[in-house]
């Protein structure tokens, strides 16, 4: 590194060279180990204006600035989580309403009452009535 | 897009934008600090820096959901947003007309006394305000807010080169004002 450009970087970024470009830090080292003294002349007002920067420090948010900065922020929708909430149920109502019609006609359709409803028409016309009339299966015996 | 290392931000704002409650509070507590400090410096006015904070993460709040991951840093759009809000203030300084003066400190040593840290700190403030605000601008994004100096020349969409200009420029207007602190130029 060439004194001008240890003096341009001691210029602009101070006495630290933790605060300079990464890709010159060795070779700036490189140049204090050298140079130890153009170094000292140059460094010591950097460094007491360092000091100086360091002295306006920073203050804490306040805690009311922190509570309207968070109020403010986006949530979860609550309508969004009420339809959620509402489909999932409805979903699960639909499908507990079709198992329980399932079993009931599973349950209605064994039944041999039904099941001999369930039989295809007879072709003669005696068994169509004893079909269409309750009472028939004993009048037609 | 950018490339290297992820940005360690991304997952929060996402999650922020998506409302999780816990991600808000971490963001905050990450990067709340942050700002106020770039406001407060650049600005030298504690109250307007609030303002400027409040505003910057509104602003946050509104883009968190839309937030793409790998098109730009986070903390260097962050710091982008805070400089503008802070840019806007300034303008209307400019062009309110000043009823009164604002208090600025006296920016001389006290005659009868020693230098506490705290007017120390006071002088500091006094003179960054004095400077123009781009080179105001690039020593507080490269002393205090530690950006690297890639990082601080994108926030200021300026050259490395052109960076480290206003960055001597305005130190030497530093040690000149703050003599007495920081010895001979």
């Amino acid at each position: 590194m060439s004194e001008e450009r240890f003096l341009t970087l001691a210029a602009a970024y101070g006495a630290d060279l933790a605060r300079w470009p990464a890709g010159e830090r060795a070779a700036a080292q490189a140049f204090v180990a050298a140079n130890p003294q153009i170094v000292e002349a140059c460094l010591t007002a950097e460094r007491l204006l360092d000091a100086a920067l360091e002295r306006y420090g920073a203050r804490d948010a306040t805690s009311l600035l922190r509570t309207r900065i968070i109020a403010a922020a986006p949530r979860e929708r609550a309508t969004g989580a009420r339809w959620r909430w509402l489909t999932g149920a409805g979903l699960g109502l639909g499908l507990a309403a079709s198992c329980a019609a399932g079993v009931a006609a599973g349950y209605t359709l064994g039944h041999p009452a039904v099941a001999r409803l369930m039989e295809p028409p007879a072709a003669d016309a005696g068994q169509l009535g004893a079909v269409g009339d309750p009472g028939g299966d004993a009048a037609a015996s | 897009m950018t490339s290297g290392p992820a940005d360690p931000d991304d997952e929060l704002v996402r999650r922020a934008g998506q409302g999780d409650a816990a991600a808000v509070q971490a963001l905050v507590a990450r990067k709340l600090r942050r700002v106020l400090a770039l406001a407060e410096r650049m600005l030298g006015d504690p109250s307007e820096a609030e303002d400027v904070a409040q505003e910057t993460f509104f602003r946050v709040w509104r883009n968190a959901a839309r937030w793409r991951p790998g098109v730009a840093r986070f903390d260097t759009w962050l710091h982008r947003v805070t400089l503008n809000l802070c840019y806007d203030r300034l303008r209307r300084r400019r062009e309110r007309p000043v009823a009164e003066p604002p208090e600025t400190p006296d920016p001389g040593p006290a005659p009868d006394r020693g230098l506490l840290a705290a007017d120390v700190g006071v002088r500091v403030r006094a003179a960054l305000q004095a400077l123009p605000p781009r080179q105001r601008e690039a020593i507080v994004l490269c002393h205090y807010q530690e950006l690297g100096n890639i990082e601080a020349a994108d926030v200021m969409g300026v050259s490395v080169e052109a960076l480290e200009s206003l960055l001597s420029r305005g130190r030497r207007a530093l040690k000149s004002a703050l003599a007495d602190l920081a010895g001979p130029d």
